[in-house]
């Protein structure tokens, strides 16, 4: 891979794309982003395979549409933002289909897309169950604090960005942090005890 | 914000401590391989219609072109404008009635009927008297005639004058049942059978619907004065031959 690729940034090796039609480019961005995008995706999912498929998607369409990508905004929010649309819409077919799955055959026989233990890539161990409560937790948590929660507290990103790539003001954002936290310390107030 | 996050400090703790979920280890080459199928599908796309069909920007304005060319030849501008049947008015035909009211001319063709066949009686006798005193006169021409030896060849001029005073003697008389016929007129129908001749198909008087006219007494007396005149000059002309 070209070393000078690698030392430019997301938004020039994105231009660089655009302009060049540059694959290595493209690559560079797949490298940095496939680890935050799928972290980011699989926390709101809850499901790996579906997740790993929306982050698969959500960079075919930066390829596909490069040139809709304008030099204004920051090439982590653009991507950000396609891979969130990517797994609401994901998030919201599974509903549906878990919705008539359990009005076919009963709550005994639902079919909820729990993260498959053999396949998740955290252990089964003390902090991997840990873990397991708290996505199960995030989970439980309404949608659209639940994406606000988990960009700020897992991925670490600004408020400024968050608010980019949900599309609402910063005071939108912030006040469904927080109302996301609270719905979470509800739910793992037993989690706390111990 | 920092009591906020103060508040909700374990949970934020929480969040933090989870472990980071990598994606899977072929998804570089997964993605490679999908973008690599979407660029053969999209060359396998361009199939025969493409190829041989102009651009599908340019379908639009073709069709536009098309539906002009089609206009032009089915309205032509240069035809002389043509006038709506719908708006034009009827032309007024002033020798036909509008009849509307039905019973109202049965009634009036009933009464004029009646009327002619009273008067009809009375000039067709007076026709026929009229026609025998002229016959009656022929016949004494010819005797007359006859008798002054005509029959031999020898005709006088005392004789042809005899003769005629006697034509215009017969002549008067029919004139005069002639005016006396006129004096009411009646509408004159052609007879059954000579309609169907002309036309060979019979016209009964009731199937028409003509104006009919009845003159007043002063334009019946202005037609006999004017018939009587008429008469007079025939007279002169006859008597100066």
């Amino acid at each position: 891979m070209d070393k000078s690729l690698l030392e430019l940034s997301d938004e020039e090796l994105i231009l660089e794309f655009q302009k060049n039609n540059t694959e290595n480019a493209f690559n560079i961005l797949v490298q940095r982003y496939k680890n935050p995008l799928t972290n980011f995706v699989f926390r709101f999912l809850g499901d790996y395979e579906s997740c790993a498929d929306v982050v698969q998607e959500t960079m075919i369409k930066v390829y596909r549409y490069k040139d809709s990508y304008s030099s204004v905004a920051k090439f982590s929010t653009w991507v950000f933002t396609i891979a969130g649309n990517l797994a609401r819409t994901e998030y919201r077919r599974q509903r549906r289909r878990n919705l008539f799955s359990i009005n076919d055959y009963g709550e005994d026989h639902s079919t909820y897309d729990l993260p498959d233990e053999s396949s998740r890539p955290d252990d089964v161990t003390d902090s991997g169950i840990k873990d397991e409560i708290i996505q199960k937790a995030l989970l439980k948590v309404k949608e659209t604090y639940r994406e606000a929660v988990i960009l700020r507290d897992i991925q670490g990103l600004s408020y400024e960005e968050i608010s980019e790539i949900l599309g609402v003001n910063e005071g939108t954002v912030k006040s469904r942090i927080n109302r996301g936290r609270a719905q979470l310390q509800e739910l793992l107030k037993g989690i706390y005890k111990e | 914000m920092e009591n906020d996050e103060k508040k909700y400090e374990d949970v934020i703790k929480a969040l933090k401590g989870l472990k980071e979920v990598k994606a899977p280890a072929n998804f570089e080459a997964d993605i490679q391989r999908r973008i690599n199928q979407e660029k053969f599908s999209k060359e396998e796309k361009k199939g025969f219609w493409q190829n041989i069909f102009v651009p599908a920007k340019l379908i639009p304005s073709l069709g536009l072109v098309a539906v002009a060319v089609v206009m032009f030849f089915v309205v032509d501008t240069n035809s002389e404008e043509m006038d709506n049947p719908f708006l034009i008015e009827p032309r007024v035909r002033e020798d036909v009635f509008a009849v509307t009211d039905f019973e109202e001319v049965e009634s009036k063709r009933d009464e004029l009927s009646k009327q002619k066949s009273v008067k009809k009686e009375s000039p067709s006798v007076d026709l026929r008297t009229n026609k025998s005193q002229l016959k009656s006169s022929e016949d004494k021409l010819i005797t007359g005639r006859e008798k002054s030896g005509e029959s031999k060849g020898l005709v006088d001029e005392k004789d042809i004058a005899n003769d005629q005073s006697i034509l215009l003697d017969n002549l008067t008389t029919v004139d005069s049942t002639l005016a006396s016929v006129t004096e009411n007129p009646q509408p004159t129908v052609p007879t059954e059978a000579g309609a169907e001749m002309i036309t060979g198909q019979a016209i009964t008087k009731e199937e028409l619907n003509f104006r009919q006219v009845q003159l007043t007494e002063e334009e019946q007396k202005t037609v006999n004065e004017l018939r009587n005149q008429v008469q007079s000059v025939e007279r002169v002309n006859k008597t100066q031959k």
